[in-house]
């Protein structure tokens, strides 16, 4: 769940055939040269994690052509080499060793190697620092730099997916150049250096950040494109007709705009791309407080809950229900994964077992869609026979109010990652600072200890379908929705990649 | 005058000494802990105890307004805890951007409203009068985003003559730059006309009534004369204040056609700050848009003086 508060609800998207992008480095001539316009939804406040903490989808999407990773997902969803080419792991998976790429610079001439990969994480651990963004690392005990080019990192717990894991393009991950953070000072945050694909070239605030191809890339023969202009246009129908006008040759876009993205899907001369990710839009009741602290009353209103008629009211059907945590994305496939069924007489039943009002509180973002969505759950809710009061909150503040379990009721995300432990673990497992229901249970803590250090893809899906119906039957977490990321494009637009983690990356990308 | 110019001056130091405490109070007020925001996930009670007391927010409240407001007088509006600029630093990227749509906005609008009005009073009560007159009801009630949404699905989507979305700054390419504010200052103008014309059409009508215009009628003078320099002037002076206090109303009209046209102004610092609860910028735009917005009441203020001396010698 690590990544989800940062991340709350937004996420790209990617392809809508998988055999499009299948087929797309064999059956297509990459073109070089030429431009493309990208319109995100957010502006971009920076790249120092020091300053930032964490990228927001916005920020992923300049991070994934400035900076590399030491490792990718391929097409299958794979770790495949990037910065690191090999690595192996210990018998507990406690320690992982990677092998890292010889011979790369950073834009401004720093060579990198282990010791500035170091550098980078030394510097978000150093509690010194305060960086939000070593939240998101605290199972990483250390990195050493035994040579240039090896690299350990030493875990305090297990983690048998590590290097798919760290795919992800967020401050944590990304490697930038420690001469400049060091000579730049505060001005770093908005002049980063990575070794990436492209060079930040200029940028405006509120206007446009300008990317130009790094001539001694890597990589021989990428980047394609000459140049990427990131521009925020964070109105969805005026960022949906630059793309009709052609200001723009990719856009953010998601559920909410289903009309958009609709029109979309009929015009030849766009693009919709559409990656049907893992994780879920959910949501976790405080079972410390009163009326939750009463399995009765969490399971009533999770019974309540008519997905499909939902999913119509706030994005014309788009939105996929959702029965557990891990969605059709995810490698784990559960024949039984224990969900509650919709049943409104069931839910009357159970709260008049309980025999008090249930009355309570939902935090839900003060955007239209958190309106929305509060709306209609109270809908449901009221049918049942509980009254729940809509609080609305600005975005940034829900994970302040989740940590510190002030709330009765929140809204919360598990974003699309290559591997359900992160986000399982520290959502769910006692003690977690993230185990925001406050609910402990040997039995669910036995299950993800064993699933974070067995290697057997089959047991552990075992494993994760026990802790879905635990909980679902316990219900002190519900899902609504899977979900999906979308970016519209001009079909001239080829080459971009899946959207894993709900990032847009048009480093691979071309102009037909 | 000079004297007049001094009164004035002096009233404005209570307003703008009331709008930086209000401007204080309003990010202070707010519900949540600036400190918990900054923090995040890393909010630990240490943690928070810590850094509010590294910026001073366990400090009582008129300490803190104190403090702060020495620093502004220096100069010194904060930094944002978000991207590290000073709060300067980001209002003077943004500002030209936002002066250019507010000027051509009510340029706009006048350009529309004036003659309209002239027009309107000329044959008050005919056929194009009320016709124009429940025209300008009508666009009053338009929302601006509605406007906008609209115009740019006639003129970027359909005919392709104006660009939907972006900026380029006026010293790099002019020609692009006009082309890039021409919607969004539309977007507001088509808000601002109805007032401008409703002002200055009944002044008009008002003044029409007066004696010297009989007289100057009785003079032969002609009807274009007559309105436009006879009649015109001395009708302009609520037509001012309405300028100038549209100038207030225009600043709000941004926060939503910045955002729309993605232009890079004021507006749309302020909604990010909003949106991210980057309470230094949100607390240092505030402050020095009232203080704009008092400066420009009281340039009204002179201009109207200038136009009717009875009030800069407090007769009227």
């Amino acid at each position: 769940m690590t990544k989800a508060a940062a991340v709350a609800r937004k996420c790209v998207p990617i392809f809508l055939v998988a055999a499009f992008a299948l087929v797309a480095p064999t059956a297509q001539a990459q073109k070089s040269g030429g431009s493309i316009t990208v319109g995100q939804e957010l502006e971009i406040a920076g790249f120092d994690p020091l300053k930032v903490g964490v990228y927001d989808t916005s920020t992923f999407t300049a991070a994934a052509a400035i900076f590399d990773t030491l490792t990718t997902l391929n097409e299958k969803g794979e770790a495949a080499p990037k910065l690191a080419v090999s690595w192996t792991h210990s018998d507990d998976y406690m320690s992982w060793t990677f092998k890292l790429r010889q011979g790369v610079k950073f834009h401004d001439g720093t060579p990198f190697n282990a010791q500035a990969f170091k550098e980078n994480f030394d510097r978000q651990k150093n509690p010194a620092n305060k960086c939000r963004c070593a939240f998101y690392i605290t199972n990483v005990k250390e990195v050493l730099a035994p040579d240039d080019y090896t690299l350990v990192y030493n875990l305090t717990d297990p983690s048998v997916n590590l290097p798919a894991v760290i795919t992800i393009q967020s401050s944590n991950n990304v490697i930038q150049s420690p001469t400049a953070w060091k000579t730049k000072g505060d001005d770093y945050n908005r002049n980063p250096v990575g070794t990436g694909p492209y060079i930040l070239k200029s940028w405006t605030a509120g206007d446009r950040m300008v990317l130009e191809k790094n001539p001694d890339y890597w990589d021989k023969g990428r980047p394609y494109l000459d140049r990427i202009v990131l521009k925020p246009l964070p109105d969805a129908q005026s960022r949906f007709a630059s793309l009709q006008s052609g200001e723009a040759d990719i856009i953010w876009d998601d559920e909410n705009d289903a009309d958009n993205i609709m029109k979309a899907q009929k015009d030849p001369k766009l693009t919709v791309h559409t990656y049907k990710g893992s994780g879920a839009q959910v949501y976790a009741f405080n079972t410390k407080t009163a009326p939750f602290d009463d399995v009765r009353v969490r399971q009533a209103l999770v019974m309540a809950i008519d997905r499909p008629k939902m999913s119509q009211a706030i994005s014309n059907g788009l939105s996929r229900p959702a029965s557990n945590p891990y969605g059709d994305g995810s490698w784990v496939k559960c024949k039984d994964d224990g969900a509650l069924p919709y049943d409104v007489e069931k839910a009357k039943a159970l709260i008049k077992d309980y025999g008090k009002p249930v009355e309570f509180k939902m935090l839900v973002t003060a955007t239209p869609r958190g309106r929305m969505v509060g709306q209609v759950l109270q809908q449901f809710w009221k049918r049942a026979g509980a009254n729940m009061e809509i609080e609305q909150v600005d975005q940034a503040t829900i994970p302040s109010r989740a940590f510190t379990r002030q709330f009765q009721l929140t809204p919360w995300r598990i974003v699309d990652l290559a591997d359900p432990d992160p986000q399982m673990y520290a959502n769910f497992r006692s003690g977690s600072p993230l185990a925001l229901s406050n609910f402990s249970d040997p039995e669910l803590d036995r299950l993800l200890d064993h699933a974070r250090v067995t290697a057997d893809l089959g047991q552990r899906t075992e494993d994760y379908c026990a802790i879905s119906r635990l909980i679902n039957k316990e219900a002190i977490w519900f899902w609504t929705f899977q979900n999906t990321y979308y970016a519209l494009s001009s079909a001239k637009l080829k080459g971009f990649p899946k959207i894993y983690n709900g990032v847009i990356d048009v480093s691979t990308t071309w102009l037909e | 005058m000079l004297n007049f110019v001094v009164r004035r001056l002096l009233a404005m130091l209570p307003v703008l000494l009331a709008v930086s405490l209000l401007t204080f109070l309003i990010a202070s007020l707010l519900p949540g802990d600036l400190a918990l925001v900054i923090l995040g996930d890393q909010a630990t009670p240490e943690n928070v105890a810590a850094l509010r007391r590294d910026m001073g927010l366990d400090q009582p409240l008129w300490w803190r307004y104190l403090s702060w407001l020495g620093h502004v007088l220096q100069g010194d509006l904060g930094r944002s805890f978000r991207t590290g600029q000073t709060v300067l630093q980001a209002v003077a990227e943004r500002i030209p951007v936002s002066l250019q749509l507010m000027l051509m906005a009510e340029f706009i609008g006048l350009l529309i409203g004036v003659p309209l009005a002239i027009a309107c009073a000329a044959r008050a009560g005919g056929a194009f009068d009320r016709f124009m007159t429940g025209g300008a009801f009508a666009m009053l009630s338009m929302p601006s985003f509605l406007t906008a949404i609209l115009l740019i699905y006639l003129f970027a989507v359909e005919l392709r003559w104006l660009p939907a979305t972006g900026y380029v700054p006026f010293s790099e390419a002019p020609l692009a730059n006009l082309r890039f504010f021409v919607l969004p200052a539309l977007t507001l103008a088509l808000a601002e006309w109805p007032g401008i014309m409703r002002v200055l059409r009944s002044d008009m009508i008002a003044t029409l009534q007066e004696d010297y215009i009989a007289l100057a009628k009785a003079k032969g003078l002609t009807p274009a004369r007559i309105l436009f320099v006879h009649a015109l002037k001395p009708s302009s002076l609520t037509l001012v204040t309405v300028t100038g206090i549209n100038i207030g109303r225009l600043l709000g009209g941004t926060l939503i056609v910045e955002s729309i046209f993605a232009l890079p102004g004021i507006g749309r610092l302020l909604v990010g700050a909003i949106y991210t609860r980057d309470l230094v910028i949100l607390q240092g735009v505030v402050l020095l848009v009232a203080c704009g917005f008092v400066i420009v009441n009281f340039i009204v203020d002179m201009l109207y003086a200038v136009l009717d001396p009875r009030i800069r010698h407090g007769h009227a």
